[in-house]
C-alpha cells in the first residue's frame, strides 16, 4: 500500500492550493482527480475576480500554472484515478481507488461539485444539438446565433457575458424572481445587452435537429411563454459530490455539502474539506485557495503537535 | 509518435471517408478542458485496436468538416465506416463507455472479408426468421383472407422461404466451421 503525508481527493484550485502549500511546508501530496485537472473552474471563461490574473486569462491558463507548480514540486497527480471507498475511521486513512489502495495521516476532499440537469423534456434529446453544459468549449459554435443562459448566480452572469461577445443575442434566465450575483455583474451584463428575464421556469425544449425554443413559465401566473434560440447553455449550482464522503461517515448538510469549521476541518479527526464541497457560502476560485491553505496550516499544526 | 491521426479538412475525405477500416474522430479545441479528459483515452486505444483508425479534427482549424457534421458541442465522437457515420458519443465519458463503442462497431462491422460475408448472410436469416414469426402470428389471428386459393399459395411460398432460409443459416455454419 502506498503511503504519503497527505491524500487530496480532486484537482481543482482547492486541491491544488492544498498540494501548493504542503509542499511549501515540505510535505508530499498525492491528489487523485477522476477527470480533467483544473476541476470546473478550467472551464470559467475569464477569470476576472482573482488577484493577479489580468483580464484576459482563462479558467484554464490559470489552473493549468497551477497544476505545473505543483507537479514541478513534490506534488503527485493521479489523473483519472477515481476514489471508490474510503476508511476515515482509524489513525491511518484508507483510500481506496480504482487502481490501488493508499494510506494516509490526512486527507483534504476538495471533490468540488457536478453540473445539474433539470431533465425537462428535451434537455436530454438535444444534448450536443443546442443543448451544453460547457460555455467555454461549445461557446464558439453560437458565433451570431441567439443564445439562453440558464442560471442565477455568478458563474451564470460571467457565462452570460463571456457568450455575449459572441452570440448575435444572449438571454440570462433566472427562475429565482431575482438575480442573485454581484452588483458589479449585473452591471455588465447590462452593457453587454444581455437581456434577464427573471422568475421563468424552464418548462421544456423544442427543435427537429438542433434547438429552436424553449418554453418558460411565469412562477405566479403560470402562464407559458416560447422564446426562439439557437443555445441552451446550463449554468445552474452544482451538486456537491460528496457520496464517498458520506458514506466514510464524512457529515453533510441537508444539500450534500460537507460541514466544515474555520479551519476546514470536518467531523472526523484529520479529514478536511476545501472549496466548492465545503457548506462555505461564497464559491470563488480564491475561498477555495484559501482552503486548501487553511487545511494545510493546520495539518503543520497538528503534525508539531504530534511529533 | 502518437498514433491518433491529425485530420484536417483538406484531408478528412480521403483518412475518414475512403477509409477501408472503421473509423473514430475526435472532434475538439485546444480550449476544451474536457477535451484534455478524452485525448489521452484516444492515444491509449489508438496503441491496441489495430484494425480501428483514430483521428482527431481540431474544430477551430477545421471549420468546414464541423459544421457538415453539425458540432456543437465538444468532446464529441463520430464512428464511421464506409463513409458513413455509424455512431457518436458526446461529452467526456470513462474509457469503459468508449470501449465497449469501438468493440460495438468492430463486432456490427467487420473489416475483414469473410467477417463482411457473415454478418451480410447473419443478417439476412434474422430479418427472415422475424418476418416468418410474425406471419404466423398473423396467421392463426386472421381467418376471412379473401380468396383461400392465392392466400394458401402465399402461405406455401412463405414456407418454402423459411426453409431455404433454414437451408441458408445451417450452410452458412458449415462453410465458416470449414475455413
Amino acid at each position: 500500500m502506498k503511503q504519503d503525508d497527505i491524500m487530496v481527493i480532486g484537482a481543482g484550485p482547492a486541491g491544488l492550493s492544498a498540494c501548493f502549500y504542503a509542499d511549501y511546508y515540505g510535505l508530499n501530496t498525492i491528489i487523485f482527480e477522476e477527470k480533467n485537472l483544473g476541476g470546473e473552474a478550467a472551464e470559467i471563461p475569464f477569470v476576472e475576480n482573482y488577484p493577479g490574473c489580468d483580464e484576459k486569462m482563462t479558467g484554464k491558463e490559470l489552473t493549468d500554472r497551477m497544476v505545473r507548480q505543483c507537479e514541478e514540486k513534490r506534488g503527485e497527480i493521479h489523473q483519472f484515478e477515481k476514489v471508490m471507498e474510503m476508511d476515515l475511521q482509524g489513525n491511518q486513512k484508507i483510500v481506496k481507488t480504482d487502481k490501488g489502495e493508499y494510506s494516509t495521516k490526512y486527507l483534504i476532499i476538495a471533490s468540488g461539485t457536478h453540473p445539474r440537469v433539470l431533465e425537462v423534456p428535451g434537455e436530454n434529446q438535444f444534448r450536443g444539438r443546442g443543448v451544453s453544459y460547457c460555455a467555454v468549449c461549445d461557446g464558439a459554435f453560437f458565433k451570431n446565433k441567439r443564445v439562453v443562459v440558464m442560471g442565477g448566480d455568478n458563474r451564470a452572469a460571467e457565462v452570460a457575458v463571456f457568450l455575449s461577445g459572441i452570440a448575435s443575442d444572449t438571454k440570462l434566465i433566472c427562475h429565482e424572481n431575482k438575480l442573485c450575483s454581484e452588483n458589479i455583474l449585473v452591471k455588465s451584463l447590462g452593457k453587454h445587452n444581455v437581456e434577464v428575464i427573471e422568475g421563468m421556469e424552464l418548462e421544456g425544449i423544442k427543435g427537429e435537429v438542433n434547438v429552436k425554443s424553449i418554453v418558460l413559465s411565469d412562477k405566479k401566473t403560470q402562464n407559458t411563454k416560447e422564446i426562439e434560440t439557437d443555445g441552451v447553455f446550463f449554468q445552474l449550482e452544482g451538486i456537491p459530490n460528496c457520496q464517498i464522503a458520506k458514506e466514510s461517515g464524512v457529515k453533510v448538510n441537508d444539500e450534500g455539502y460537507i460541514i466544515v469549521d474555520e479551519k476546514n476541518r470536518t467531523n472526523i479527526k484529520n479529514v478536511y474539506a476545501a472549496g466548492d464541497v465545503t457548506d462555505c457560502a461564497v464559491k470563488l476560485v480564491s475561498t477555495a485557495v484559501a482552503h486548501g491553505a487553511a487545511a494545510v496550516l493546520d495539518i503543520i499544526e497538528q503534525n508539531n503537535q504530534t511529533s | 509518435m502518437s498514433k491518433v491521426r491529425e485530420v484536417t479538412d483538406k484531408n478528412f475525405v480521403e483518412e475518414v471517408l475512403n477509409s477501408d477500416i472503421p473509423v473514430e474522430v475526435d472532434f475538439w479545441a485546444p480550449w476544451c478542458a474536457p477535451c484534455n479528459v478524452i485525448s489521452p483515452i484516444y492515444e491509449n486505444l489508438a496503441e491496441e485496436y489495430k484494425d480501428f483508425k483514430f483521428c482527431k479534427v481540431n474544430v477551430d482549424e477545421n471549420k468546414q468538416t464541423a459544421m457538415k457534421y453539425r458540432i456543437m458541442s465538444i468532446p464529441m465522437q463520430i464512428f464511421f465506416v464506409n463513409g458513413e457515420k455509424v455512431g457518436e458519443i458526446l461529452g467526456a465519458v470513462p474509457e469503459q463507455t468508449i470501449r465497449s463503442k469501438v468493440d460495438e462497431v468492430l463486432n456490427n462491422y467487420p473489416v475483414d472479408e469473410l467477417g463482411r460475408f457473415n454478418k451480410i448472410l447473419t443478417l439476412w436469416i434474422e430479418h427472415n426468421k422475424k418476418y416468418a414469426r410474425k406471419l404466423k402470428e398473423w396467421d392463426e389471428k386472421y381467418e376471412n383472407m379473401g380468396d383461400r386459393a392465392v392466400y394458401n399459395s402465399i402461405l406455401q411460398t412463405a414456407q418454402e422461404i423459411e426453409n431455404s432460409n433454414k437451408k441458408l443459416s445451417r450452410l452458412l455454419n458449415e462453410f465458416l466451421k470449414k475455413v
